[in-house]
């Protein structure tokens, strides 16, 4: 026994002691590198969005390859979610809450990260792609003040729901489902299968399950997605929005 | 100690459990409402609102992220996120949600149908149902920033005995810097960084047959099947824990066994690039306690490439170092140890990976020599496609150079097929067939006896 635990307490001596050395050196760079988010996003972020920022990290396949969502490729710059409008991109404060929220069901929350290493990764995220510098993107105005929901207003939102053609992805009962045919028209950017969001799961709100959410996403759109915005449809009559808002949220009870 | 055979098996006889276990898979299966929504399964899944498939190429093996998240300590790649995900906040007071931190794991036989040699005394081809294979109850998270834990409670393979704790230790992550040192105490699975973890195998394990009376070395096992993989596998015959029981030559052990008590340290101090591992174990295959005074100790290194295009590498090699951890019949005591290979491909849709083991047995007494064959190796590779979101198609095979009493041992060939559809992906339905290679050399060994065997399974995770 003695020899091994000889051995074994050595290497783990050698191995402290060579952290530590390597700790001081790391700190440094750190402090020297002033947006650090290279390193950050290698280790946090590398594996599902690649070295590129593409999106095809080395765990990107197997939550993304026959259904959404998928890693962004950030080379585009045509972020989801977004409080900008349609083929904008996204804020400063858009991005650092996804990665400090994570998406349900596809990232989860980095907010374990400090909050100065998030704003370092969304300098580093910025950087991919060269429209996404030197802009300032404007969010979009909501309509105010928001229409609590009641039974009139569920039932004007479903007029909404009708008249926008949401059915045509969403069904008319909001599960989603749609024929073949038309499943195969809804692709995302990448030309990979993009299933409309079953309205009735309070887990499909990826950007939040709010009211307010979702109406930012109405005038948004999901870019990238054959989620379009409908700021020029509900041009003078904004305030559909919110009955549209309370509909959609009627159709999924945990909300 | 890993779960040797004699823990796993039993001799098979349909009782309440089975057949309740049966009844309840099926009625969950049957209603799909009555299935966890796809953000709510196992703890982490829960934890992290995410789908399985974030982490795991199909559950349960791991995809590149899902083994950092792994060697972090169960927090996220890069982060000590232990401090703040998974609380809850009373005033001052942090709590666990604790479904966040509570997971099982299910796993049902509903029909074995195993294809015996015609020519083989009192060997007849067998239909089974209603196996339960594994019953599973953990707990794991972390307890606060850098500091993890697991704890899981096993029934293994329709064994009649009571639950028993499986693995359970403390973890304490990033030592010295992110990435540096995870630190892990109590009972561990040694092989859980190497590239082929012995406890997360795509091809589900089935268990051996066991059979009656108990012979001089234990109980006779009537035929096998592959379990954890031959690489993993002990492969020896004729030797026997601290206790005398035997150490069944398929029973995973060393540096793969599933449960051993003792310290592991690793990280990734140069970059994600490389991975070192180092470890002492008890090795004396007990169940609990460490009677055993001198220790087992194993080093391991990993190189990985993982950085776009779907793609992912890796190499990794260890040397396992055995004292005094096992017995032979006069009740002497021996040495086991293990050196071995893995490597693992991801690409897209595949996952490529297998290993290569060299057991050697040292100190034998005296006059053993002539009788006893103190070297064995063994072989498993296996490949996975993910053929649609929801179909895992896959083959395997394994090959066992067995070593042991002469006039005991068998060397054992498999090849294996395997078909997993996932309802959800947390619930998955599989079928596996298991073609014995080498049946045509004869005899009435276990590892010649078996033709074929075509076992189906249902297990899920929630």
């Amino acid at each position: 026994m003695k020899r091994p635990f000889r051995i074994l307490i050595t290497s783990l001596g050698f191995l402290w002691a060579l952290g530590s050395s390597l700790s001081v050196y790391a700190t440094t760079l750190s402090e020297i590198d002033v947006s650090g988010g290279a390193l950050i996003y290698e280790r946090s972020c590398l594996v599902c969005h690649g070295i590129d920022g593409h999106g095809d990290g080395p765990a990107a396949f197997y939550n993304s390859a026959y259904s959404a969502s998928r890693p962004r490729d950030f080379t585009v710059g045509n972020y989801k979610y977004r409080s900008t409008p349609s083929g904008e991109l996204p804020t400063d404060q858009d991005i650092f809450r996804v990665i400090t929220n994570g998406i349900p069901g596809a990232m989860p929350s980095f907010g374990g990260l400090p909050e100065s290493a998030r704003w370092k990764v969304v300098a580093y995220l910025k950087a991919f792609s060269q429209d996404a510098t030197g802009k300032k993107p404007e969010t979009v105005t909501l309509p105010e003040p928001a229409i609590p929901t009641s039974s009139a207003s569920v039932a004007q939102g479903r007029s909404v729901y009708l008249a926008l053609d949401c059915h045509s992805c969403h069904g008319v009962d909001g599960r989603g489902r749609v024929g073949l045919t038309r499943a195969k028209e809804l692709i995302d950017s990448r030309n990979l299968p993009m299933p409309p969001s079953d309205l009735t799961l309070a887990g499909s709100f990826k950007i939040g399950p709010s009211a307010r959410d979702i109406v930012r996403t109405l005038f948004t759109g999901l870019d990238g997605t054959p989620m379009p915005s409908y700021a020029n449809q509900l041009h003078g009559q904004e305030v559909d929005a919110w009955h549209l808002a309370n509909y959609i949220l009627s159709l999924s009870p945990s909300n | 100690m890993g779960l040797t055979l004699r823990d796993h098996v039993k001799r098979y006889q349909p009782g309440f459990r089975e057949i309740f276990g049966l009844g309840i898979v099926l009625l969950v299966t049957s209603f799909p409402g009555w299935t966890p929504d796809a953000e709510a399964i196992p703890p982490f899944a829960r934890k992290y609102k995410v789908n399985c498939n974030v982490c795991h190429v199909r559950w349960p093996r791991l995809n590149a992220f899902g083994e950092q998240f792994l060697e972090n300590g169960y927090q996220m790649p890069g982060t000590r996120d232990g401090g703040l995900v998974g609380k809850v906040r009373l005033g001052d007071v942090t709590l666990d949600d604790v479904s966040n931190y509570i997971g099982f794991l299910f796993d049902v036989e509903p029909l074995t149908h195993s294809t015996m040699r015609r020519d083989v005394p009192g060997a007849e081809d067998q239909t089974e149902l209603a196996n339960v294979n594994l019953l599973r109850m953990f707990t794991a998270g972390t307890l606060t920033e850098d500091v993890g834990f697991l704890m899981d409670i096993t029934s293994l393979f329709g064994q009649s005995s009571d639950f028993e704790l499986g693995r359970a230790f403390v973890s304490f992550n990033n030592l010295g810097g992110m990435n540096w040192g995870h630190l892990r105490v109590g009972r561990i699975d040694p092989s859980a960084y190497f590239s082929l973890a012995t406890d997360r195998p795509q091809f589900f394990p089935v268990g051996p047959k066991i059979g009656s009376p108990f012979g001089p070395f234990g109980p006779s096992i009537q035929r096998w099947s592959t379990l954890f993989g031959s690489a993993a596998a002990s492969k020896f015959y004729g030797i026997f824990d601290r206790n005398m029981a035997p150490i069944f030559p398929i029973s995973p052990t060393l540096y793969n066994s599933t449960v051993e008590a003792g310290i592991d340290l690793h990280g990734r101090p140069f970059g994600d690039w490389f991975l070192y591992q180092i470890g002492i174990l008890n090795g004396g295959e007990e169940r609990w306690g460490d009677t055993n005074n001198s220790k087992d100790w194993y080093v391991m290194t990993r190189f990985d490439y993982a950085q776009s295009d779907y793609f992912s590498a890796n190499l990794s090699g260890f040397a396992y170092f055995g004292n005094h951890n096992a017995k032979v019949l006069s009740g002497a005591d021996v040495s086991r140890s293990r050196y071995g290979v893995g490597a693992r491909i991801r690409y897209r849709w595949l996952d490529l990976y297998g290993s290569y083991t060299i057991d050697r047995i040292t100190d034998l007494p005296n006059g053993m020599a002539a009788t006893f064959d103190d070297t064995a190796t063994g072989v498993t590779i296996e490949a996975h496609a993910i053929v649609t979101d929801r179909l895992l198609l896959g083959t395997g095979f394994n090959h066992m150079d067995a070593g042991g009493e002469l006039s005991q041992r068998k060397s054992a060939t498999f090849l294996s097929f395997q078909a997993r559809y996932y309802l959800r992906s947390n619930i998955a339905l599989q079928i596996r067939n298991d073609v014995n290679l080498r049946d045509a050399e004869g005899g009435t060994s276990p590892a010649r006896n078996l033709r074929n065997q075509v076992v189906t399974n249902v297990a899920f995770a929630f």
